[in-house]
């Protein structure tokens, strides 16, 4: 299956909405400044695009961004009902969830989007210190967080997941851990801790480039990853992959099947689509998204096929991070590795000398000291 | 083409004095080429010649020109001006009686147009200098006539006056060549003798082995001999440049062509050598070219995932159509098996090393230039030190000796004092001053060889805001206070890494190297101490910290693609080091024993 034909029935759905109120000067998103955007026109190609694409009745949706909740009550409306129509996730999907950001989550839009069939919201919160919230330019403070996960539990929320940022050159390890004690407080299901990344091509990446500020050195973001996890883990919330955590049974499922180097579809501008070893994107411009949609709904802006080899490397780099680490069994199905030999427990074996790598019942997964060197553990697999 | 009516010339001068160019303008205005088929200096066709913009190999072309109603052959060949490829042009003009001295007329004359010029004085050449680029407004063409007198000592009050850019004085210039320039003096009806200029090798086609022919003719379907290396060929296909290979079945004295013949062993053919008729009369094999003087020594060996063999083929290959370039079997204790290369000098290297990678794709590890050093021990015998690690311990030999170089800078008259200061650090010993003109000086220095390579040539260029320019010949050996830096790599002496310096300067450089090394290296699991030692004595010590933290904290489905890439291309960048114990070391941490300048090349 690729771009040109539909996706098998259950198949896991993206949807990708990139406007915002204000771009963070971190964001390496496809996301655009809302202002004087023409929403309704997205959303016509965006159904458009989902006729001829979005699986039927998937097992889990993902509206990310950007910031979905950026629409409006009656585009929140528009959208869910006009997905639901195409695809009838509502009686499918056992995870739907929404992400948002505290300054556009409304009581009145949680409670539209709980009507809809959403079950499950992502909150943009960042961070409870005033003064990162500033760098990081969000346009909410620490209330207005604190008011959307409210508004979040008010509207019948079960499940809701908060993001923070920690690595901040505004913050020392103290206030991480304050924050993250005071969010702790609000008993999420679910956190997603991220440390602080300088991407090139982002605004904050071209400030540190000329030395506008003074980033964290290694040793603080090492004391951070370490003591995040402490706290989060303390606070029953088991790290389930290097930077989200949550109590039993909270994961979140439709990010767990990337892992897991499963099959998805994606919509809108950038998303992208997997299916056995076919990797495909769409343009990353609104503008050029439409155009192509409007020409051809099937149409990718690159796609790429990869062999069972780099798949069976993809799979374990990808597999690694989650705490249930890697059954070799389960990674050569998944990459349609056929051969006698298989490569990548060579690999793995050789990590576990170096003590990075362990085995347990039969999976390999990261020791506590690899935690911070998944990528290096993951580099070692690929092609 | 009976002699007679045949010239043959090369055109010299200092790097982008115009040559190419005017070779551009004389196959344009000739009719060699279509003027839709003319782009910017044809007859640099070589994917690293477009890219930097100079010649790096000499190319011969024969186009015709009318003069009194009768036509010539002219076979030009259009040389490098870079001293570092003065080996292309000393064969060239072994083909020819004459040589265009070009000079530009807005620079004035430089130190590779003295070099070239007495180059083709040495070769017996007809002199014929041309003042070029005199479209600029600041052309100063009666000061560099002047100049071009006072410095090779040639008569240039009646130089033609020309612009290669819009081809202002080319026909009359093409016109004077015939007249002054004297025709070839071999007869078509002699046995014959052809002395092989240049050779490329062709997937399909074998050799093709590029002759001028000095007496007789040859003719396809004749079988031939090449007396160096005693091979008999057929004769398959014989042509000349025009520019392209073109086939004219006959090459008659005079002549400069090619042929081909299915020649697939690379040791068959050695350029310099003479081709004759096989079982033909008995004669005298023609001199040949001298063996190039290798400035600067440097060693390849294969990464992590390339072949040594592979590259011994490439090397083969490569000295096939650059016989400048000179290579030997070596070991190492910390790389292995590579090859040692003799270089003209820096640049040369480069441009070897980059051929390599790109029209052999092989992957490397390229070791520090170095100069050719030499110990004398007590009982007076001398051993050649190509390569700093195999110095021996400084109590087994009497005295270090290192090449010395006679430098030529010219140089306006501003500059003098920062250029005398700047030789003077470089250890140089004062010669001598000329005066080209009222403007320019021309100043000798005697300056150890590997002062010239570590920076000087870029010290010399910023520090004459690029008005400087430097040509040099190795003179001979002096003995000083000289002495081995050792490199340490997480507790292991890294012998590619050693470099011989002078005793004041070592303390200083150790911590250079160091720091640089430090920069270098890439970050392991573990920590990586580095040091610089003189014999036990460490002078300068870092460590490179364990790498700790190297983890993507968001990796979803839209990110899949690219952090693969991304981390694909770092796994990549390991496979082009080399592991010396455990510790990855890339190409660029060996050039860490260059000065600054030479790094960022
Ligand atoms: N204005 C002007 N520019 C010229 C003239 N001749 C050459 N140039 C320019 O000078 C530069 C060097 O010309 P080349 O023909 O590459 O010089 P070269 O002597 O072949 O250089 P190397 O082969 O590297 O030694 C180019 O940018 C030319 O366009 C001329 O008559 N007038
Ligand atoms: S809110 Fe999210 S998507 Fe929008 S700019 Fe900020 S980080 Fe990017
Ligand atoms: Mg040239």
């Amino acid at each position: 299956m690729d771009h040109h034909q539909p996706a098998p029935e259950g198949t896991p759905l993206y949807v990708h909405l990139p406007f915002c109120v204000h771009l963070c000067p971190y964001c390496d998103f496809f996301s655009v400044d809302g202002k004087g955007q023409d929403v309704d026109g997205f959303l016509d190609t965006l159904l458009l695009e989902a006729e001829a694409r979005a699986p039927k009745a998937p097992r889990t949706v993902f509206f990310g961004g950007g910031t979905p909740t950026y629409l409006s009550e009656p585009q929140l409306q528009r959208l869910l009902l006009g997905l639901d129509e195409l695809t009838g996730f509502r009686a499918s999907a056992e995870e739907v969830t929404v992400e948002c950001n505290p300054e556009s989550l409304t009581l009145p839009k949680a409670q539209l989007m709980r009507s809809l069939g959403v079950d499950r919201l992502s909150i943009g919160v960042q961070s409870l210190d005033p003064e990162t919230l500033a760098f990081f330019e969000r346009p909410h403070g620490p209330e207005q967080a604190l008011a959307a996960v409210e508004a979040t539990r008010s509207a019948g929320f079960e499940r809701f997941s908060i993001d923070l940022i920690h690595g901040s050159p505004t913050e020392e390890l103290a206030t991480t851990e304050r924050n993250l004690l005071q969010l702790l407080e609000l008993r999420p299901q679910h956190v997603s801790a991220y440390g602080l990344t300088y991407e090139p091509g982002t605004p904050l990446h071209a400030r540190l480039e000329r030395e506008e500020f003074v980033p964290q050195d290694e040793d603080q973001e090492l004391a951070n990853l370490d003591s995040v996890h402490r706290l989060l883990e303390d606070a029953g919330l088991r790290g389930y992959e290097v930077s989200n955590y949550s109590s039993i049974g909270q994961e979140c499922l439709h990010n767990v099947n990337y892992w897991h180097n499963g099959p998805y579809v994606g919509i809108g501008p950038s998303a992208a689509s997997h299916a056995q070893g076919t990797r495909s994107g769409n343009p990353r411009s609104i503008p050029r998204w439409r155009a192509a949609k409007q020409a051809d709904p099937m149409a990718a802006a690159f796609e790429e096929h990869l062999d069972p080899r780099a798949r069976l490397g993809e799979t374990w780099w990808l597999g690694l991070r989650l705490a249930e680490g890697v059954d070799p069994e389960v990674a050569r199905t998944t990459a349609g590795w056929v051969a006698a030999e298989d490569p990548a427990v060579g690999e793995a074996e050789a990590l576990v000398a170096e003590g990075l790598l362990e085995l347990l019942a039969g999976r390999y997964r990261l020791t506590p000291r690899a935690r911070p060197l998944a990528d290096h553990v993951g580099r070692q697999f690929l092609v | 083409m009976d002699p007679a009516h045949i010239r043959n010339f090369s055109i010299i001068a200092h790097i982008d004095h115009g040559k190419s160019t005017l070779a551009d303008r004389m196959l344009e205005c000739t009719g060699s080429v279509q003027k839709r088929d003319m782009t910017d200096r044809v007859l640099d066709d070589m994917e690293l010649e477009k890219e930097r913009g100079i010649t790096i190999k000499a190319r011969a072309v024969t186009i015709f020109h009318e003069k009194d109603g009768e036509r010539y052959m002219l076979n030009l060949i259009d040389t490098p001006g870079h001293v570092d490829f003065n080996y292309e042009v000393e064969k060239s003009l072994q083909a020819c009686e004459g040589a265009i001295l070009l000079v530009d007329a807005s620079q004035g004359v430089e130190a590779q147009t003295v070099a070239n010029a007495y180059l083709a004085i040495e070769a017996n050449l007809e002199i014929v200098p041309v003042l070029n680029k005199v479209d600029l407004a600041h052309s100063r063409p009666d000061e560099i006539a002047e100049e071009i007198e006072n410095s090779i000592g040639v008569d240039a009050a009646d130089a033609k006056r020309v612009s290669a850019k819009t081809g202002q004085g080319v026909p009359e210039l093409l016109d004077q060549i015939i007249t002054q320039i004297p025709p070839p003096k071999g007869d078509p009806a002699d046995p014959l003798r052809a002395l092989i200029i240049d050779a490329v090798y062709d997937e399909y086609r074998g050799i093709i082995v590029y002759l001028r022919i000095v007496d007789g003719t040859v003719n396809e379907r004749d079988t031939i001999y090449m007396m160096g290396t005693e091979k008999v060929f057929e004769a398959v296909e014989l042509g000349r440049f025009s520019p392209k290979m073109l086939r004219t079945k006959v090459l008659h004295a005079g002549e400069v062509g090619y042929f081909i013949s299915n020649i697939k062993s690379l040791g068959d053919v050695r350029v310099g050598d003479t081709v004759v008729l096989h079982k033909g009369p008995k004669v005298e094999m023609l001199p040949g070219y001298a063996p190039p003087m290798h400035m600067v020594y440097a060693d390849f060996y294969p990464t992590a995932s390339g072949d040594f063999e592979g590259l011994r083929e490439a090397l083969t290959t490569l000295t096939l159509s650059d016989s400048s370039l000179a290579f030997e079997p070596v070991t190492s204790d910390a790389l292995g098996f590579g090859f040692r290369c003799g270089f003209l000098g820096l640049l040369h290297m480069e441009i070897v090393q980059q051929r390599l990678e790109r029209e052999h794709d092989m992957d490397m590890i390229q070791t520090a230039p170095t100069v050719t050093y030499r110990v004398r021990y007590a009982d007076g015998t001398e051993q050649e030190i190509h390569s700093p690690g195999t110095l021996p311990d400084p109590d087994k030999f009497e005295e270090l000796l290192e090449p010395i170089a006679r430098i030529s800078m010219m140089v306006p008259t501003e500059f003098v004092g920062v250029v005398m200061q700047m030789a003077v650090e470089a250890r140089g010993e004062y010669v001598r001053t000329e005066y080209l003109s009222q403007s320019r000086v021309q100043l000798f220095f005697d300056v150890p060889l590997a002062e010239l390579i570590y920076d000087f040539y870029d010290k010399l260029k910023s520090g004459t805001k690029g008005y400087g320019t430097l040509n040099y010949d190795v003179t001979g050996y002096r003995a000083d206070k000289l002495v081995k830096l050792r490199i340490l790599v997480n507790g292991k002496e890294v012998d590619a890494l050693s470099s011989i310096i002078h005793q004041d300067v070592a303390d200083r450089r150790g911590r250079n190297i160091i720091q640089r090394l430090r920069k270098d290296i890439p970050r392991h699991q573990f920590e990586v101490p580095l040091q610089a030692a003189i014999g036990g004595r460490i002078i300068a010590r870092e460590t490179i910290r364990a790498m700790r933290k190297d983890v993507t904290a968001k990796c979803y489905g839209g990110d899949i693609t690219r952090k693969r890439k991304l981390l694909e291309k770092q796994k990549k960048g390991k496979r082009r080091m080399r592991s010396i114990g455990n510790v990855d070391i890339p190409q660029k941490a060996f050039l860490s024993v260059l000065g600054e300048g030479e790094k960022k090349k």
